[in-house]
């Protein structure tokens, strides 16, 4: 295609010509294109944002005209609260699963991915479906996976002879957990799998023929040439999936709607509810707040990283 | 990579192949498949691998009697309209990181990357008052700004890092010859950047077409519903769950983004990872 022939990359300009900036003395100019995002940043992010903190300070109900200020009751409220603690310790078992599995699937899938073999570019292409379905339909299609009555994992499961009878995987705890890890396992993988395939692309390839001369097997390359040069990038994928699970919604709402009773009740689920289903918006907030804070960490490294990387 | 030419090493790479490509798969044949089983066949304890009758009358309701189309019509104006608007401001704020070295550059970038890590769903909490006091509550302009929350700040640095590309020199030719930045930008910068431009549009029409979470809290007048609450409430509500209709519809309303996304992938993922792997 011709737009590719556009790069800028391909002008004649010395190496060092894209580093400085524009310093004409243009600023001006620079800060009003910035203004309409900053403007939109401003009042769909970070206004929402701030007034959230606030909100946590207040008892906001749906019987309430006004927000009364009670200072950090809400939070008190939460420190007593089951429900609260059971939501922050089911999205931990929540992420930690779903960002393990993706990261040994996705590395794996483009490990296979770099394989040379004929139909590689399709498969490669197909790989990424997952990813761009909406999260109505990923979750359609594991509820009918899993579906107690017709559902083909039971179909399967019976075949193999693993159970004698169907389960009712989405009304039991466990169930219902495999199925929205599953899940959000599946619509990670092509993700994760473009980062790494993107991380492989610069791989030296001598290296690894000079460590194959030497005798290294398949496992060494792997330990000590493929695993130590995608360092960098695993640890951005990790971190983006960690933010990423942090915030899943979507899925487990339409395939669960955070139950059986509560068994995956993720902090996204646990807000909503609080806010839109019981309107306890100070008491939703509050949560919220603490949930920003437990994606402090990833979000430090992740920042941390890009600065690096300019 | 992988040196293959021993029994076990081919052994234990198909096997892996095997296992993740099933599990990567499978479940898209399965929304194939099952759309196109009538529902004798479909409500069967064991199924067929194969629908022994295909049959498209999934297709045919879900398209004639149903109100797909209306919710797809719903998703393809919010989605396009806040891909246009994202793309819009992301180009301009991300040329201005890039281009010009003001007092505050790096520290409102980083906040502005930031944010991407507040959740939607405590965003959402403040967004529901303010859009009700705007009276945008249950209007589309309303759904528009607040999904700008999803893409802005990455479709923002991915054009950054592109115009960072942008050789100055180019820039400054231009303007010893006494065009004005606006002009050179919209002139001279922008043709060269499609591919980004196009990556970022599409980024941004991902999320707000495949989104649940807001349309479903923001708008409540049926005539505006999107195509996720609209799936999610037509067939699988407390009364009944239609799977074929599901599938079916599933199909219908995923195509769209997958064609787009077929044809422009390669696009895409260089400019989300790009960043990030260098």
């Amino acid at each position: 295609m011709a737009v590719i022939e556009n790069n800028p990359l391909a002008y004649p300009v010395s190496p060092k010509a894209n580093r400085g900036g524009l310093k004409a003395g243009q600023n001006r100019i620079g800060l009003l294109m910035l203004l309409p995002a900053a403007l939109a940043f401003a009042a769909v992010i970070l206004y929402p944002f701030l007034s959230a903190l606030g909100l946590s300070l207040f008892e906001y109900t749906v019987v309430m005209m006004e927000p009364r200020y009670i200072g950090l009751q809400n939070f008190a409220k939460i420190a007593t609260d089951a429900d609260v603690w059971a939501a922050f310790w089911t999205t931990a078992i929540y992420v930690a699963l779903t960002t393990a599995g993706t990261l040994v699937a996705g590395l794996g899938w483009a490990l296979i991915m770099n394989q040379p073999f004929a139909g590689r570019g399709v498969l490669r292409s197909l790989s990424l479906l997952p990813w761009v379905l909406p999260s109505t339909v990923s979750a359609f299609i594991w509820g009918w996976i899993f579906n107690s009555r017709y559902g083909v994992l039971n179909a399967f499961l019976m075949e193999l002879g693993v159970i004698d009878f169907p389960q009712a995987w989405l009304s039991t705890p466990q169930g219902a957990m495999l199925a929205v890890v599953l899940t959000k396992v599946w619509l990670s993988i092509p993700l994760f799998m473009s980062f790494f395939l993107a991380g492989l692309q610069s791989l030296d390839k001598e290296q690894i023929d000079a460590a194959r001369v030497d005798g290294a097997g398949n496992w060494a390359v792997l330990r000590d040439h493929i695993l130590p040069h995608l360092r960098p990038v695993l640890i951005i994928v990790v971190v983006l999936g960690v933010i990423g699970n942090l915030q899943q919604f979507d899925t487990v709402y339409a395939l669960t709607g955070g139950g059986p009773v509560r068994a995956t009740t993720v902090l996204s689920v646990e807000v909503y509810r609080r806010a839109f289903e019981q309107w306890d918006i100070g008491f939703a907030s509050a949560v919220g707040v603490l949930w920003v804070c437990s994606l402090l960490p990833p979000a430090f490294f992740y920042l941390r990283m890009l600065v690096k990387g300019n | 990579m992988f040196d293959l030419s021993s029994m076990k090493a081919k052994i234990v790479f198909g096997l892996a192949t095997l296992v993740i490509g099933f599990f990567l798969f499978f479940p898209l044949y399965w929304l194939v498949i099952s759309s196109l089983k009538a529902n004798g066949e479909l409500y069967r304890v064991v199924p067929t691998p194969i629908p022994t009758m295909p049959s498209l009358e999934h297709f045919i309701r879900a398209l004639t009697t149903g109100k797909l189309p209306m919710y797809l019509m719903n998703s393809l104006i919010t989605s396009t309209c806040s891909a246009a608007l994202v793309t819009l401001l992301a180009l301009y704020a991300g040329f201005s990181f890039a281009k010009y070295r003001y007092i505050g550059r790096q520290p409102v970038m980083l906040f502005m990357l930031s944010a991407q890590m507040f959740p939607f769903g405590l965003l959402l909490i403040s967004i529901y008052p303010l859009m009700s006091e705007l009276n945008l509550l249950d209007t589309r302009p309303g759904l528009i700004l607040s999904y700008v929350v999803f893409a802005l700040p990455v479709s923002t640095y991915m054009l950054y890092s592109y115009f960072s590309q942008v050789p100055d020199e180019l820039i400054d030719a231009a303007r010893a010859d006494g065009a004005s930045d606006l002009r050179i930008f919209h002139t001279i910068v922008i043709p060269i950047s499609i591919p980004p431009i196009v990556t970022v549009f599409l980024y941004s029409f991902m999320w707000s077409w495949n989104d649940l979470l807001y349309s479903m809290t923001l708008i409540t007048s049926e005539d505006k519903r999107t195509i996720g609450p609209g799936l999610l409430l037509t067939y699988l509500n407390e009364v009944n769950s239609d799977w074929g209709g599901a599938m079916a519809a599933s199909l219908v309303a995923s195509t769209p983004i997958v064609i787009a996304f077929m044809f422009l992938q390669r696009y895409f993922i260089q400019g989300v990872t790009a960043g990030a792997v260098k």
